[in-house]
């Protein structure tokens, strides 16, 4: 692991300069990943203000899928709560040796392109940077693209005043719409609630057949 | 009347009734099984009329070509590399064909704009023997999954169609890219860069080549370096030969890690990279790919990658010193059942299982058959050859399939000229019209189209195909697998399609074709003759004759137990 530790360090020497390069507003991009769609000012049509700041620090890797069954990426955190109208500072740390993404669709398009926003980091290592949520009261999706992550586990939402509900399959938080099955552990105590139970069933006939006959026999 | 009759005939209840009935019942049985309407039956003197619902079943029609870039088909120089000319559907996005021979330390922002890479996919640096050309190239691969499950729907993602309709779970290394995994959003195709095949990687001989394989995916993988000049260690004394079944590979590059590979190959040629965990199922599933050394010359920028095989639109200077195009050509199968694996189960323990120690590689069975990621019709949009005569054609062939492969070509006879990367003697290079190649096997063809009789028999639209005929069809409806062309300049139309008579690849653009629910001939004069046989109208008749008889024989049973009963 140290011959890769030096190599990168090679890879980062070798490269001319950071050429952090800003080809589209609101974009950045280098080989360290990219920002796509920052907004540090631009108010949203329906926000006469900022309502306030909202710094979040969410990390993502395969080690906080731990906690969740039958997953494999995830975010450290699978909700935010914030007011409407507000500016999210987000820092967005890497901590596995691959590509993760910090997504957010449906903001508004003429602030945001695609309606997107995004942060990429190409490895270990974060990157910040923020966003102007508009006053609907919503549920946005925040997901790793990379395919199967979202799949795999790496699914959040962020709630704006509230929010409309939870999206499906995200961990900890919502049942998927389309679940896994999985063997049921029939033990001796599942055959015995089961035996009981069966038995407890056919008692209920004979009390009422017991029942009626005692009301026939004071007729 | 009769109601009295009937009352009277319930009233008796002696022995000879009772025989009677018995009589009655065993009569009437055979006369049920006679009068019987099945679902099928014998037609008489008029057979059913040729159903026109089959006919108009065209669900999932497709356009052939869908034309989105054709600004990118003609030859062009960005950032000064030389794009030749690539007449398909669907070329290959030049601008990816800059990146992949400067690498993306060395492009402009506008033509990185226009691809969807990663800032890190691709580093070229270090001119370490002065002759023109960068001489340390820094590659990342990732895993991708196409076709997987999702817990949100019942659906596949990230969709790849290998041909109409079709859709089975793959898995592929990929150039690491940015951005979203899908076309657009909204949308759940995955990009140009996901798909199959693997991507060719290209290199320079004597080249130091450090590749990091990024595991984005959730199983672990290497990657083998077949046939290519590599330690079996690293520098560092880290595995080098990604054998993850004994050899100094551990268990594999685990999900979330990396690894990096690294060599500096002395032997140019075709070559292979493949994973090598559980090599039986992860090949299949689609992890290999063709790992091309060019031979060193000076000022010699190959095109490191060449995403879905094909057309090589940036050619190395040895390549052109023979030959006038280069196409890499990947063969590759899938089997079905388990590729369906990963579209049965979303959580990766059950993955593992149903894939690992449920499905038994013993019984697989290959399915589908595709030429560089795609299986007839779809090979129309990127898999031409496109010919002119008189011309000298590098084709480099990998078989990626479990079975082998017998290349035949129509209207010509290729030259094998290198067999697994190595060149064969001037007078041992054969000349074929079937080269047979075996499993991970790779042939350097020339296809010459000079029309002496030989080499060419002219020009025209020729097929090309594997000869083993299973493998020119899709789940055995034919044609399709890896069926293509080579097309001659005078009839490849604008929007690169073959010009053969008015819409004749059109009835294979749908998934109902493939889905076998369309008479394959039914078309044109004899979309009577050929066409699907309808259903014979019901026999009311028969059918009113049946239910009687069996009504009274429940009648008369009922009334037999009856009398038995009414006796005690």
């Amino acid at each position: 692991m140290n011959s890769i530790k030096h190599l990168f360090l090679i890879l980062a020497l070798a490269l001319p300069s950071l050429h952090a390069r800003a080809g589209m507003e609101g974009m950045v991009m280098d080989e360290t990943g990219m920002i796509m769609n920052f907004n540090n000012d631009k108010i949203p049509r329906d926000c006469p203000k900022i309502s306030g700041d909202v710094d979040i620090t969410v990390r993502g890797g395969h080690e906080y899928a731990k906690k969740f069954n039958g997953t494999m990426y995830a975010f450290d955190q699978q909700q935010w709560d914030v007011a409407p109208c507000s500016r999210v500072n987000v820092t967005f740390i890497n901590d596995d040796k691959i590509r993760h993404q910090f997504m957010i669709h449906d903001l508004p398009g003429y602030i945001y392109p695609k309606g997107m926003f995004t942060i990429e980091v190409n490895g270990p290592g974060q990157k910040k940077a923020s966003f102007i949520l508009p006053s609907q009261i919503k549920t946005y999706l925040v997901h790793c693209e990379v395919p199967q992550h979202m799949e795999k586990g790496m699914k959040a939402q962020i709630k704006v005043g509230g929010g409309d509900g939870d999206l499906p399959s995200i961990p900890g938080i919502s049942a998927p719409a389309n679940p896994d099955v999985y063997g049921v552990e029939w033990n001796k105590t599942a055959w015995l609630a089961l035996l009981a139970s069966f038995l407890a069933g056919t008692a209920i006939l004979l009390l009422l057949n017991w029942l009626k006959r005692r009301t026939e026999k004071r007729k | 009347m009769l109601i009295r009759f009937a009352y009277s005939f319930y009233k008796m209840q002696n022995k000879y009734l009772r025989v009677l009935i018995v009589l009655l019942i065993a009569l009437l049985i055979p006369l049920a099984f006679w009068l019987k309407p099945g679902a099928i039956e014998e037609a008489g003197l008029t057979p059913p009329e040729t159903s026109p619902e089959a006919m108009s079943k065209q669900t999932g029609l497709e356009i052939p070509c869908k034309n989105e870039h054709p600004e990118w088909r003609e030859a062009q120089v960005i950032d000064g590399v030389k794009i030749d000319e690539s007449l398909a559907c669907n070329p290959d996005n030049p601008y990816d064909v800059a990146a992949f021979v400067k690498g993306m330390n060395n492009i402009s922002m506008s033509t990185w704009m226009n691809t969807q890479l990663s800032g890190d996919a691709l580093t070229m640096s270090d001119d370490l023997d002065n002759d023109g050309d960068p001489d340390i190239i820094r590659i990342k691969l990732e895993v991708i999954e196409l076709n997987g499950s999702t817990p949100d729907g019942d659906f596949v993602f990230p969709g790849y169609d290998i041909a109409p309709g079709i859709h089975p779970g793959l898995w592929v290394f990929a150039p690491k890219t940015s951005d979203m995994a899908v076309k657009n959003y909204g949308s759940r195709q995955a990009n140009d860069y996901l798909r199959a095949p693997s991507p060719v990687i290209r290199v320079e001989q004597g080249d130091q080549v450090y590749i990091t394989l990024e595991n984005t995916h959730y199983f672990p993988h290497t990657i083998h370096f077949h046939g290519v000049d590599h330690p079996w260690q690293t520098a560092a004394g880290n595995d080098n030969d990604g054998d993850a079944h004994g050899g100094s590979g551990d268990m594999g590059v685990f999900p979330g890690d990396n690894h990096i590979y690294e060599m500096k190959p002395r032997t140019a040629g075709t070559m292979l990279y493949h994973c090598h965990v559980q090599t039986d199922k992860h090949v299949m599933m689609g992890m290999a790919g063709m790992f091309i050394v060019e031979e060193n010359r000076p000022n010699n920028w190959v095109q490191t990658f060449n995403i879905g095989g094909g057309h090589v639109r940036h050619p190395s200077a040895g390549v052109k010193e023979e030959y006038t195009q280069e196409y890499d050509l990947h063969y590759q199968s899938v089997d079905k059942h388990l590729a369906k694996i990963i579209q049965e189960a979303n959580d990766p323990r059950l993955i593992e299982k149903k894939m690992n120690r449920e499905y038994n590689m013993i019984e697989s069975h290959e399915n589908y058959f595709l030429l560089n990621g795609h299986a007839f019709p779809y090979t129309l949009r990127d898999d031409l050859i496109v010919a002119r005569p008189n011309e000298k054609i590098k084709l480099r062939v990998a078989n990626a399939q479990n079975s082998a492969v017998a290349l035949h070509f129509h209207g010509h006879k290729a030259t094998v000229t290198h067999y697994d990367g190595i060149k064969q003697p001037e007078a041992m290079q054969v000349i074929r019209d079937v080269v047979d190649i075996a499993s991970a096997q790779r042939v350097d063809i020339k296809l010459d189209t000079t029309n002496d009789g030989l080499h060419n028999d002219g020009e025209g639209v020729w097929m090309f195909h594997d000869h083993v005929e299973v493998g020119a069809t899709n789940d055995g409806v034919s044609p399709g697998g890896n069926i293509s062309l080579v097309v001659y300049r005078d009839y490849i139309d604008e929007q690169g399609m073959p010009k053969v008579h008015e819409g004749m690849f059109d009835q294979f653009f749908t998934s109902s074709y493939y889905a076998r629910e369309k008479p394959i001939w039914a078309t044109g004069e004899f979309e009577q003759q050929l066409g699907e046989a309808g259903s014979l109208p019901p026999n009311y008749l028969k059918i009113i004759a049946f239910g009687l008889t069996i009504g009274l024989l429940f009648a008369l049973v009922f009334y037999l137990l009856r009398s038995f009963k009414k006796e005690q």
